[in-house]
């Protein structure tokens, strides 16, 4: 009893001690933002440089404001998140077909993946107004160009996971007479899933980049047009507006899939 | 996949890659040239980099002009091309790093909006270069039969779009009475394409590319519905006060360039090919077809000078679709103080 009675109380202790050590390490992030802004603003109101050029954080949140207020930050936004979400789908289920089949089959993966990584070289901006070009400059250029950006990461993550699952649960799938889709749901999709995830994060912040790029090139809408509206208006708080808004919601993205990462993967904790 | 099998792929993509940077070295034009100075005139000179707001091209030939006869030298200026997107040339002048640009009229006045202390010195373009192009089987011939129609334009901003609403309004219509396509810098190729009725491009560029494809339109000029500020020389109000004479030089020495180029563009457009690359080599009949519309947009009975109603249409423009939030002082905004 007193046994017990002591790791009681040493581990009530070592939450209390615990306690403060998470507050710090949950508020640390917006610690660092904060101290940000205010380096920001001394640096705006010192350099006394023109809004144009500089403006300040008060100037960027009342564009904000007045861009929520109007509309066109949330409408754009919308935009931009739509040829995301599907660009997404698209490029991620695209890479997890090819990344299977190829995890599966080296003489296919020697014959292809040169060329695949080659293509990595290709910068977006070069191929966004052939997109247009081709495609027009509505949404389908859009989604393309945030699909082909997604898909390496997803691919490369896909072979490493599939190829990472351990030959003994193969085995072990084999002698209890698994079929393959059984295989597939119940060994290597679990088995894999973390590297999946890992690639699916990478790939979903990247597929920001991609839309935003294709609506630099040909759009009406989108946060990207909305950096070109404040660029072409000389509206410097309004382009500050529209890459933190890009900024947000990349992170909204990757935190979507780390989210979903905490739930399916739970029970390997 | 194993390091030996790699080699052959990447073996060929590396000579792929060697072979296309050399064609890409033997293909690439020489840069344009500009004049060496003289090195005991060096000192003199006062260096002036000029953001254009477009890539080399014929339109640019009174300044090739200035530049290769010399007038620019006899003002005390070397000049130097730089070509700049425009709102990157305009927003340098305004932070005053650069002493000059050539930007359009909205330019300016959605500079001053902001803070930027831009002002218009010369006016270059008499007449708005913007313009709605349709085939001639489309029977468009007027901004009032636009009414309803698919318009193509590079993107809901800049001049193009300032161009058509100004347009349309002139016929009493507004831009939700047409439907606007957002298509880059492909005007060409979409109204071959019959993918728009029509489009809005620039008067001296596009209507002539697809005549000489053999595709017949017709042009609606903006200007011929309505007079608007266009392209010009930008100063800042730094360079205004301090040094007065730099502007009236500047202004001096382009003017006797667009001189020289209205009475003689055969000349004028035998320079221009030291200066625009590929311009030899390109076909030269549309080409100065594209300097002599591009005359016609520069032609006044005193050049140089700012239209004040085209300013005042010009702003006016601007407020009703919402891209100024209140009027401007326009008398701080253009100056014809450095005009002769």
């Amino acid at each position: 009893m007193a046994a017990q009675s002591s790791r009681a109380s040493s581990s009530s202790v070592s939450r209390a001690r615990a306690q403060p050590g998470c507050w710090l390490q949950a508020s640390t992030p917006l610690i660092v933002v904060a101290l940000g802004l205010i380096l920001w603003q001394l640096a705006a109101v010192l350099s006394r440089l023109p809004a144009f050029i500089l403006p300040s954080p008060e100037e960027v949140a009342a564009r904000f404001v007045s861009a929520v207020a109007d509309g066109s930050l949330v409408g754009n936004l919308l935009a931009t998140l739509e040829e995301v979400l599907v660009g997404l789908a698209v490029g991620a289920l695209a890479a997890f077909a090819l990344g299977y089949f190829l995890a599966k089959s080296q003489w296919v993966e020697r014959l292809i993946m040169p060329y695949i990584v080659a293509s990595q070289a290709v910068p977006a901006v070069a191929i966004a107004p052939l997109l247009v070009i081709w495609l027009g400059p509505g949404l389908l250029s859009k989604f393309l160009l945030c699909a082909l950006i997604v898909f390496f990461p997803v691919l490369v993550n896909t072979m490493v996971g599939m190829r990472s699952v351990e030959a003994t649960l193969r085995e072990l799938m084999r002698s209890l007479k698994a079929s393959r889709w059984q295989t597939f749901t119940r060994l290597e999709i679990p088995a894999s899933s973390p590297v999946l995830l890992g690639g699916l994060k990478i790939g979903a912040t990247l597929s920001v980049i991609g839309a935003v790029v294709g609506e630099f090139v040909g759009a009406d809408r989108g946060l990207g047009f909305l950096i070109n509206l404040g660029h072409e208006e000389y509206d410097t708080a309004l382009v500050f507006v529209g890459i933190f808004t890009l900024i947000l919601l990349a992170l909204a993205l990757y935190g979507s899939v780390a989210l979903c990462e905490r739930l399916l993967l739970g029970w390997k904790d | 996949m194993t390091p030996r099998s790699a080699v052959g792929p990447v073996l060929g993509a590396l000579c792929a890659g060697l072979f296309l940077a050399s064609c890409g070295e033997l293909n690439r034009p020489a840069p344009p040239a500009n004049p060496s100075p003289r090195p005991e005139a060096t000192a003199a000179l006062t260096r002036i980099t000029l953001p254009m707001g477009y890539v080399p091209n014929i339109q640019f030939a009174p300044w090739y002009v200035a530049v290769d006869r010399g007038y620019l030298r006899q003002q005390g200026i070397e000049l130097q091309f730089d070509y700049k997107y425009e709102n990157d040339g305009v927003a340098l002048v305004g932070a005053g790093n650069l002493p000059f640009a050539v930007a359009s009229g909205e330019q300016i006045l959605l500079a001053r909006a902001q803070g930027l202390p831009v002002v218009y010195v010369l006016g270059w373009f008499q007449n708005y270069a913007v313009a709605v192009i349709a085939k001639s089987q489309s029977h468009i011939t007027s901004p009032a039969d636009l009414k309803g129609k698919k318009i193509g334009i590079p993107c809901l901003c800049g001049a193009s779009y300032i161009g058509l609403d100004a347009m349309l309004y002139s016929a009493g219509l507004k831009l939700g009475d047409v439907h606007l396509d957002t298509i880059g810098y492909n005007q060409v190729a979409v109204l071959t394409a019959d993918r728009d009725d029509a489009v809005v491009g620039y008067v001296n560029n596009e209507p002539l590319q697809l005549r000489a494809d053999g595709v017949a339109v017709d042009v609606l000029p903006v200007a011929d519905y309505v007079q608007l500020a266009s392209n010009g020389l930008v100063t800042n109000e730094t360079t205004l006060r301090t040094d007065p004479d730099l502007v009236r030089r500047m202004d001096r020495a382009f003017l006797q360039g667009l001189s020289d180029t209205l009475k003689d563009p055969a000349a004028a457009y035998a320079i221009s090919e030291k200066y625009v690359p590929g311009l030899a080599s390109e076909d030269q009949s549309t080409q100065m077809q594209i300097l002599q519309a591009s005359i016609r947009l520069w032609t006044a009975p005193r050049p140089g000078w700012s239209n004040p109603q085209a300013w005042e249409t010009m702003q006016t423009t601007l407020l009703r679709m919402g891209q100024l939030s209140r009027p401007l002082d326009l008398s701080q905004a253009y100056t014809n103080e450095f005009i002769p």
